[in-house]
């Protein structure tokens, strides 16, 4: 009986490695190169498009995009340049900020990048959370009985069906600084403004406005697949729930939420991933008025032609996502192992 | 106190003001899309914005058909529906064939090295297209891939990983006694992956399926860049990208909506055929059993 277990398990091994066996042939053939090749570059100096030699630089390309320094001002107006260093490599402001009656300034080599950064954590944050809890209110709705729920379940993916880069200029169309625009329309309609809002140059605007594209867009792609997970929760641990007499929100709390934890992690981890990278909103709406990381990864390698540049962003970008990755992966339990 | 029959009713009434709400919230910028692809430019130049087109002249509704006659004249973009057709159907299929398989490997096997496993093809997706790019065209050349068939390689990198993580985890929700009890019945592993796990992963293999199809239908950066050389691969992002207008230097938005309304439809359709298997339920019976 022993060795027929042992040989059981064996064979099940054998069976997971064939069944493995096309994911990873795919994944040789198209992606060790590519992610190989980022790396490497990452430490050149490789120029793209040109005939220029390429030199190995060591950390140089990390050290041009990572490099921040504090400096004290004597005043409040003094210059940022008067106080940051040059050499060997030179700082400009990123930011200000004073402790008490003492000025500080904030240097960065790069400051365009640690600010995309910036924007890209800050986006990710609010359009993930605020698309997890749209998401889950239409994928509720849209799972209960109602007439006409087919038709529903086509009109809530219209926007995910939307490519992508012709939904940025539908938005770009819709939010026109002055009444061409849908909504200076409105808003100057309603009497609440003077209908030359400008949401994409006015830098208090900018962020808000991509983040209500991106949640708009990709809503759907969080409610069908919190839509899938809700299929697979028995209704009959709703019919005891009930006769024990919890109400709907004593049942959300303790059935559902806790039942679609797996699905929501999944979900989580792929929509957070895509709003790490987030290249072609940012680039269609804001182009060179603010940057995401993969927007400023772009301009790095076709408006500078820095390729090892490039690349260094790149894998910063990768560790990001792998930080966040592994964050949820450990924080919501979603290990294989379980 | 309420009585059981107004409570149900308000229940009722709340969530088709819901409903209604969410098809709004939905809808309001593809309606502003469509409303504007029956604009002539002049109509899209109106001040203020108006609601349904009207002439600018006398204010009265007037529909311009001007923006889809032109861009059904234009054979790139018949093309391009063609090509994006066939790349997003491919790649979708591809994705689900070798991704369940791995699924099942994930969700339901015992073996050494899972979440090596896991996170390496988790991996694969963290880095931005644009980095990836280079090194990307490098492979496709060497292999000497026509444009179609890079695409649909290329595609992996993105879709692969999501469908193999979105269906182990529904094989694993999928209970074990399912497993055992076909195997006590004679069944190998692969049986019973093939005849019993995956029939009733169906509304998740469709679901993600669909997301994996609209994923690829939007690709853009990776279309662009393997299309350059062969333009009659080009699928309709790109098509539609390089539209350029009638008036030299003019952005022809009227056109571009047009189109996003062309190609938004058969993705409708599509989800509407769909959508029944989506929500089969089948699984719920299942567990029971």
């Amino acid at each position: 009986m022993g060795k027929f277990k042992k040989t059981l398990a064996e064979r099940e091994q054998i069976l997971a490695y064939k069944l493995l066996f096309p994911s990873f042939l795919i994944m040789l053939l198209i992606a060790a190169y590519p992610l190989f090749n980022v790396f490497y570059t990452s430490f050149t100096n490789k120029r793209f498009a040109s005939t220029v030699k390429t030199k190995v630089i060591g950390l140089k390309n990390y050290q041009k995009l990572l490099s921040v320094t504090i400096k004290k001002l004597e005043n409040e107006n003094q210059s940022s340049r008067e106080v940051l260093p040059k050499k060997p490599i030179r700082y400009k402001e990123l930011k200000r900020f004073n402790i008490g009656n003492t000025h500080y300034v904030i240097g960065a080599s790069d400051p365009d990048f640690l600010i995309s950064v910036g924007n890209t954590i800050y986006f990710t944050l609010w359009s993930v959370l605020l698309e997890l809890i749209i998401g889950l209110i239409i994928a509720l709705v849209v799972n209960s009985n109602f007439k006409g729920k087919g038709p529903m379940r086509a009109i809530m993916l219209v926007p995910w069906a939307v490519i992508t880069v012709v939904s940025a200029r539908i938005w770009e169309w819709m939010f026109k600084a002055n009444r061409t625009g849908l909504f200076n329309t409105v808003i100057s309609n309603l009497g609440l403004g003077d209908g030359q809002a400008s949401f994409l140059t006015d830098q208090a605007l900018q962020l808000p406005a991509i983040i209500a594209v991106d949640v708009w867009k990709t809503a759907p792609f969080m409610a069908l697949l919190l839509l899938a997970g809700l299929q697979t929760i028995p209704t009959s641990l709703y019919e005891a729930a009930r006769v024990d007499g919890a109400g709907p929100i004593r049942q959300f709390f303790s059935i559902t939420l806790p039942l679609l934890k797996p699905t929501i992690a999944v979900a989580l981890i792929f929509r957070t991933l895509d709003a790490l990278r987030a290249f072609d909103v940012f680039q269609v709406l804001l182009a060179d008025r603010r940057y995401s990381m993969a927007s400023y990864n772009y301009t790095q390698l076709i408006k500078y032609k820095n390729m090892g540049m490039a690349s260094a962003i790149g894998v910063i970008i990768f560790i990001i996502i792998f930080g966040f990755a592994i964050g949820y992966i450990k924080f919501l339990g979603v290990d294989a192992n379980d | 106190m309420i009585n059981k029959e107004t409570k149900k009713f308000l229940n009722k009434l709340l969530l088709y003001i819901l409903v209604i709400f969410i098809a709004f919230y939905m809808l309001f910028p593809f309606w502003w899309a469509v409303v504007s692809s029956f604009k002539n430019e002049a109509q899209l130049q109106m001040v203020p914005a108006t609601f349904l087109p009207r002439d600018p002249v006398t204010n009265k509704i007037f529909f311009d058909l001007k923006n889809y006659r032109s861009i059904f004249n234009d054979g790139t973009f018949l093309r391009g529906l063609l090509n994006s057709t066939i790349v997003a159907t491919s790649v979708t299929l591809l994705a689900l064939a070798v991704g369940s398989f791995s699924a099942f490997a994930l969700g339901k096997l015992r073996f050494k090295g899972k979440n090596a496993s896991l996170y390496i093809i988790l991996a694969m997706t963290m880095f931005p297209q644009v980095t990836v790019l280079t090194g990307l065209y490098a492979v496709i050349n060497a292999l000497r891939l026509p444009a179609m068939a890079s695409m649909i390689l290329s595609y992996m990198l993105f879709t692969l990983p999501f469908t193999t993580w979105v269906l182990t985890s529904f094989f694993k929700e999928l209970p074990v006694e399912l497993m055992q009890s076909a195997q006590v019945d004679g069944a190998t592993p692969f049986q019973s992956f093939k005849y019993i796990l995956l029939p009733l992963t169906a509304p998740a293999l469709v679901t993600t399926g669909l997301l994996a199809f609209i994923a690829a239908w939007n690709e853009y950066l990776f279309a662009l860049t393997f299309t350059s050389i062969e333009p009659s691969a080009r699928t309709i992002p790109v098509a539609i990208a390089l539209f350029t207008g009638a008036v030299s230097r003019q952005e022809p938005f009227g056109e571009i909506m047009a189109a996003a309304v062309i190609v938004t439809i058969p993705i409708i359709i599509l989800v509407l055929y769909f959508q029944k298997r989506i929500v089969a339920g089948l699984t719920a019976g299942a567990v029971k059993g």
